[in-house]
């Protein structure tokens, strides 16, 4: 099995339905469900290549089971994660509500996760009736939390290029600042023996 | 001993064929040109100076020991040999005693401050170089020398002098409690590319993984094992879970799905088999591929987790795979952690964590049942494939599995055999009662009947069973010419209507 190199885990989390898939399709394959495809067998993980601040980075994106009854399980998921997207629906005032349960989570158990709102089907919302979360509630809670917030479609594209490189460069930033900690010994020279007490570690 | 003769030529002078001692004998190059009698006199005099001198050598050694132990702690004392007068033993066992104090005197030279823990690195350290190696340690090893010949010669030398050290090390280490174990870690390889270094890191992984697998694969100080049972029998009680329940979107019907599972379900078992980690953690990777393609099979879209995660819980179920909770903890404890946190297999393996976690706390609420539909499939007394419920749903459920239906229509039949047995049972048991009670009316007939005749032909019926063993007794003639020949019978009764 030829495993890729990823650096940065990306967890989606957010209610059933509320477009974390299509948000992935999207991103990676640039179409949308409505139309047929065979080339993938499938994308509840994928790998993304990006350029950002002029370093070449892999995105590793997971995306995790929404349904309620998995909800004790998520903690699993995005133990670890680099950065985290929490979706939410915005035709439907319920999903908010529980993204509102995950980002708290997140910065309870992950303090070094990024954590990333996601206001998805923004195309739907252009009448203002089928809008259910209220604007200014969201843009409140998302500065409370100290959270990006994006308005993406997935069905137009709109801001979901943003969004993902937004996470790129703040995770390039990181990255930069880990890489160059110089704590490599060169096998090429006589290294000293100090393995000798590997295992007390 | 004497210097030997010089040769010269293949002339032999007879003087040097014999005895070196004079004694007129031939000598023999292999007792150093003596004959056997000089050579065995000779030989019991060197003897005799060698062990006098190895016992002086163990009683100087002996007391330099006594002095070591005196100065350091006086509690470790189980391995120190007690004094011993020598001169009661024969001089083998001298010899014998003389080399054993010399190796227990070499661990102590080695270390300044003998302790405890000295000794225990040296004696498993001794153990683990003469121990035989399994087949698939020799052959990992193989591997890996193989491997290392594609590097640069120091530094291939270099990390094979490392995980030697490391496999010694930590084979003694098992010992003690659990550890974390991430020696290759800190190090990153300067100037090389980091494909190099993933390359070798996964090499070193295989060959210290495969040798160490006895000692760190479910170890005794941890619950793995507890675990294992527990999870096994969990799984085996939750046989009766259907992929409906769980909402797992796959089309049983269709064979190509069917081979699929299948497959996965292989995969995983297979897991066990592995030793090096990263070997199990492809397993786990091929499962997972398979339940994709199973996915896509079914629905005609690629598969999002929503759908996997169910199908995978679903795949373990029907697994059951052996020693899960031990190869969790492995896997977990022992992989590169890069790899279990981002990559692909991660992601992957992540998830099998999760189906057993929802295995473990699996309820009515989760499969949307009600409580006591749960417990009576947990207990057995109900089965949700058993025709309980309204025939339409069974049909479904029929068409949604063909391995059901044969199954289905052989429940069937059994059931109708078993009522023809019942049947069987209550007619059999009707004939009996219906036997007994003519049986008793035929006695009845008959002495109603006999109460109605004279009393000499009553006394001949009350004597009839007699005649009937004498009959039976007599050796030849056939019955009935007997009979009529007995002149004590009455004459034959006329048939009489029973009501008379």
């Amino acid at each position: 099995m030829n495993t890729q190199r990823v650096d940065v885990k990306l967890v989606l989390l957010g209610r059933e339905y509320s477009g974390k898939t299509s948000l992935v399709e999207r991103f990676v394959f640039d179409r949308f469900s409505c139309t047929p495809y065979q080339s993938t067998i499938g994308n509840a993980f994928v790998a993304k290549r990006m350029e950002a601040k002029g370093k070449n980075l892999t995105l590793g994106i997971w995306d995790t089971a929404g349904s309620e009854r998995y909800e004790a399980m998520t903690r699993i998921y995005y133990r670890g994660a680099q950065a985290a997207v929490v979706c939410f629906d915005l035709t439907e005032n319920t999903s908010f509500q529980r993204a509102k349960f995950w980002v708290n989570e997140l910065l309870n158990c992950e303090e070094h996760c990024r954590v990333y709102l996601c206001a998805t089907k923004a195309d739907l919302v252009g009448d203002k009736m089928a809008r259910k979360v209220d604007l200014h509630d969201m843009h409140d809670y998302a500065e409370e939390m100290k959270a990006q917030l994006f308005e993406t479609s997935s069905k137009t594209g709109q801001n979901v290029h943003e969004l993902f490189q937004k996470i790129a460069d703040d995770c390039a930033e990181k990255l930069v600042f880990t890489d160059q900690t110089p704590r490599g010994v060169n096998i090429t020279k006589d290294a000293k023996r100090e393995m000798a007490r590997c295992c007390v570690k | 001993m004497a210097a030997k003769p010089v040769r010269k030529g293949i002339h032999v002078d007879h003087s040097e064929l014999l005895c070196k001692k004079g004694c007129g004998y031939y000598g023999n190059p292999a007792w150093h040109g003596y004959c056997s009698k000089c050579w065995r006199e000779e030989y019991s005099k060197a003897r005799h100076r060698q062990i006098k001198e190895d016992r002086e050598l163990a009683e100087r050694l002996q007391k330099e020991e006594e002095a070591a132990y005196a100065s350091s702690s006086s509690s470790s004392t189980t391995t120190t040999s007690r004094p011993i007068a020598f001169s009661k033993f024969e001089e083998k066992k001298t010899q014998e005693k003389a080399r054993k104090v010399n190796t227990v005197k070499k661990f102590f030279t080695t270390s300044k401050t003998p302790s405890k823990r000295s000794m225990l690195l040296c004696c498993p350290n001794n153990f683990t170089m003469v121990r035989q190696h399994s087949v698939e340690s020799s052959q990992a090893a193989g591997e890996f020398q193989e491997f290392l010949k594609l590097l640069r010669k120091p530094a291939a030398q270099d990390i094979l002098k490392r995980c030697r050290a490391c496999i010694e090390g930590i084979a003694v280490f098992i010992l003690l409690p659990m550890f974390s174990f991430q020696p290759f870690n800190n190090f990153a390889f300067a100037g090389s590319l980091p494909e190099q270094v993933e390359k070798t890191m996964d090499n070193v992984e295989k060959y210290i993984m495969t040798r160490l697998y006895k000692h760190v694969f479910c170890p005794e100080s941890t619950e793995d094992e507890k675990k294992d049972l527990a999870i096994q029998k969990r799984i085996r009680a939750l046989h009766w879970v259907t992929p409906q329940m769980l909402g797992v979107p796959i089309n049983e019907s269709s064979p190509q799905v069917i081979d699929m599972v299948e497959k996965a379900i292989t995969d995983i078992i297979e897991m066990d088999s592995k030793r090096v980690p990263q070997d199990k953690l492809a397993c786990i990777t091929r499962c997972s591929k398979h339940i994709f393609n199973a996915l896509r099979v079914s629905q005609n879209e690629p598969a999002s987790a929503d759908d996997f995660l169910p199908t995978l819980i679903h795949v373990v179920i029907r697994a059951n795979p052996p020693r899960l909770q031990s190869n969790l903890q492995y896997i977990t404890r022992f992989c590169h952690p890069n790899r279990l946190m981002t990559g692909e297999a991660g992601y992957y393996f992540t998830n099998l964590c999760c189906a057993v976690a929802f295995i473990e706390k699996l309820d009515a609420q989760s499969l949307s049942l009600t409580e006591e539909e749960f417990d009576r499939y947990m207990s057995g007394n109900a089965s949700p494939r058993r025709p309980t419920q309204e025939p339409s749903s069974l049909v479904d459920e029929l068409s949604a599995c063909p391995v059901l239906a044969p199954l289905h229509t052989n429940l069937l039949d059994l059931q109708e055999l078993e009522k023809q047995q019942c049947q069987l049972e209550s007619n059999a048991a009707d004939l009996d009662r219906a036997l007994v009670a003519w049986d008793g009316s035929v006695a009845q007939e008959v002495a109603n009947v006999a109460r109605k005749l004279p009393p000499k032909v009553q006394a001949s019926i009350s004597s009839f069973p007699l005649l009937l063993a004498e009959v039976a007794a007599s050796p030849s003639g056939p019955l009935d010419s007997e009979v009529e020949d007995s002149i004590t019978l009455p004459p034959p009764l006329l048939p009489q209507p029973a009501g008379s």
